[in-house]
């Protein structure tokens, strides 16, 4: 899996990966007046890792937070074209947003956890969108924390305050609950610019075994880890998507000036 | 370094020497009265401490022997009262400010107001009730005297629930609704649990300011000499008790006048000792 999937060109992509799971056509994003992100289309791909790449201020968060609608939250912030789940415009307003979250899970740059135990940092979710029995919780509880290479360090300590847990642990908990849900696609945000190198190195191993299951779109401010993690890498310069293609290809023979300045280092 | 330089740190050492004494003698002359009024309060509260404080009503003039029993249930109904229509009231509004109204013109408005009712003076408060629930119904009453309460107690609740919640960092936000949690429940169950201490220290404290507010209640529930519990009619409250006995001519109702002083000062230091506890608490699991 490892050895085809980055090694796929560009021209190849659209044979290889039959059905894409999220796609963007002509997106556009509006701070108030401003617009930051501009005519963006793209086919993220089922069960592959693709990564987000760009300099500060080039709107990779702000494309990842279109992907599940968080930017909802807040007002004047306002998404224009089409962002297709499934088939499904998750833009249109009659889309469930509790739904299209219970579908596209997200983790963010910090972690989070709940100020409540880790075992119910994660039922928590569950228990809001099915109703299941108390042994069955245990075994959703147990598989996330598993998925998320948590369990180990954690099946002692289920009904402690999960603060107390060291950033590392934090944040797989966090991708615990997100995947407890049982989302197709994650978001991940700056999963590991938080983190000590030991720490990122167990996310980034995390990601790669996540992906049998499970979309990933991750964004990142460092260039190796994109290059290590994904299969597929988008390069994003002043709220424009520059270049889409396999991870090789960007990182050995991209076709924009633009991307190989960034990716050599000339700037960003 | 020049002969000027020297003489303007000599200048800064003398000006600063100077500001240092002037702050030390405003802050002990400030606790110097605090001093004295808390040690006149204990020893005049200590000496007229009984065994019967605690387990008769007042007693009728001149005043000897009898305790403060049937006041200290009529505060305790009176302040019951007052959390329980000012909390959940105060909590609700304070969510709602902070949560639904953050960004809109009428949440900026409702803070306003809040905080003028805030800083209103306690009597006016009671003289708001006194107008549309004394008069109307003819006759003083626990109930009014809770409700004057529970005037002061709102503003205070808003005001710490929605700080507190503006406090929870929005990433716990996003965190909470990107799971596909409802808002509500988001903070209900989540943000509020984040911000529980602080409001509870707003709870607290929002306690110890009624726990000692007299002028609301002489014209909402009066003043009862015997052992009462109804809600209904006038009730005995530590405050006024210790207003009306104070200002008599009996040696009697002196000492239970200085006995209640003492309790309330006791029982309101503590709460603000709990709400300082609960503060710190809460500091350290909030990393």
């Amino acid at each position: 899996m490892t050895e085809t999937a980055p090694t796929l060109s560009a021209q190849t992509l659209s044979t290889v990966v039959s059905q894409p799971k999220l796609i963007a056509r002509n997106l556009d994003f509006f701070y108030q007046e401003f617009l930051a992100l501009q005519d963006i289309s793209m086919e993220i791909p089922e069960h592959k890792v693709t990564a987000i790449i760009g300099p500060s201020g080039c709107g990779k968060s702000t494309l990842l937070r279109v992907f599940n609608r968080i930017y909802a939250i807040y007002p004047k912030l306002r998404a224009c074209g089409e962002v297709l789940l499934d088939g499904q415009n998750i833009l249109e307003p009659g889309y469930s947003l509790n739904r299209l979250r219970s579908k596209v899970g997200m983790v963010f740059q910090k972690p989070v956890p709940f100020p409540m135990s880790i075992y119910e940092n994660i039922a928590y979710g569950i228990r809001h969108h099915e109703r299941i029995s108390r042994s069955e919780m245990d075994m959703r509880v147990e598989l996330a924390l598993r998925q998320s290479a948590l369990w180990n360090e954690a099946k002692d300590k289920l009904k402690q305050n999960a603060l107390g847990l060291s950033g590392g642990q934090q944040q797989r908990l966090c991708i615990a609950r997100a995947i407890a849900l049982k989302p197709e696609v994650i978001l991940l945000d700056e999963p590991t610019s938080a983190l000590d190198p030991i720490a990122t190195g167990r996310i980034e191993q995390l990601v790669e075994e996540l992906k049998r299951d499970f979309t990933i779109v991750i964004v990142t401010h460092n260039m190796q880890q994109a290059a290590r993690v994904s299969d597929f890498t988008a390069f994003m310069y002043l709220g424009e998507l520059i270049e889409f293609g396999g991870t090789q290809t960007i990182f050995t023979k991209p076709t924009k000036t633009q991307t190989e300045d960034y990716i050599t280092g000339r700037f960003g | 370094m020049s002969a000027d330089n020297i003489w303007l740190y000599r200048r800064r050492r003398a000006i600063n020497l100077i500001a240092l004494v002037l702050g030390a003698a405003a802050t002990l002359f400030g606790l110097f009265w605090l001093g004295w009024i808390l040690w006149v309060t204990l020893v005049k509260g200590f000496t007229a401490l009984g065994p019967m404080l605690f387990t008769h009503s007042t007693p009728p003039p001149p005043g000897a022997g009898g305790g403060l029993a049937n006041a200290f249930l009529g505060s305790l109904i009176v302040n019951s009262i007052a959390l329980a229509v000012g909390v959940p009231v105060g909590i609700g509004a304070g969510m709602w400010l902070a949560e639904y109204a953050k960004h809109g013109k009428l949440g900026g408005v409702i803070r306003f107001l809040n905080d003028i009712l805030l800083s209103a003076p306690s009597i006016v408060l009671g003289l708001f009730i006194y107008t549309i629930l004394v008069k109307v119904v003819g006759h003083f009453s626990a109930l009014a005297g809770g409700l004057a309460l529970a005037l002061i107690v709102l503003p205070i609740v808003v005001r710490t629930t929605d700080e507190m919640l503006k406090l929870v960092p929005s990433t716990m936000r996003e965190a909470a609704l990107s799971l596909g949690i409802p808002q509500w429940k988001v903070v209900m169950q989540i943000l509020f649990r984040s911000a529980r201490a602080g409001v509870i220290t707003g709870i607290l404290l929002a306690l110890a300011r009624i726990s000692g507010e007299t002028a609301p209640l002489l014209f909402t529930a009066l003043n009862n000499q015997y052992w009462s519990s109804n809600l209904l009619k006038p009730i005995a409250t530590v405050p006024v008790v210790i207003f009306q006995f104070a200002l008599s001519p009996y040696a009697g109702w002196h000492a239970l006048a200085w006995a209640g002083a003492l309790v309330i000062t006791l029982f309101i230091l503590t709460l603000s000792l709990l709400s300082r506890l609960i503060l710190s608490r809460s500091k350290v699991t909030h990393d």
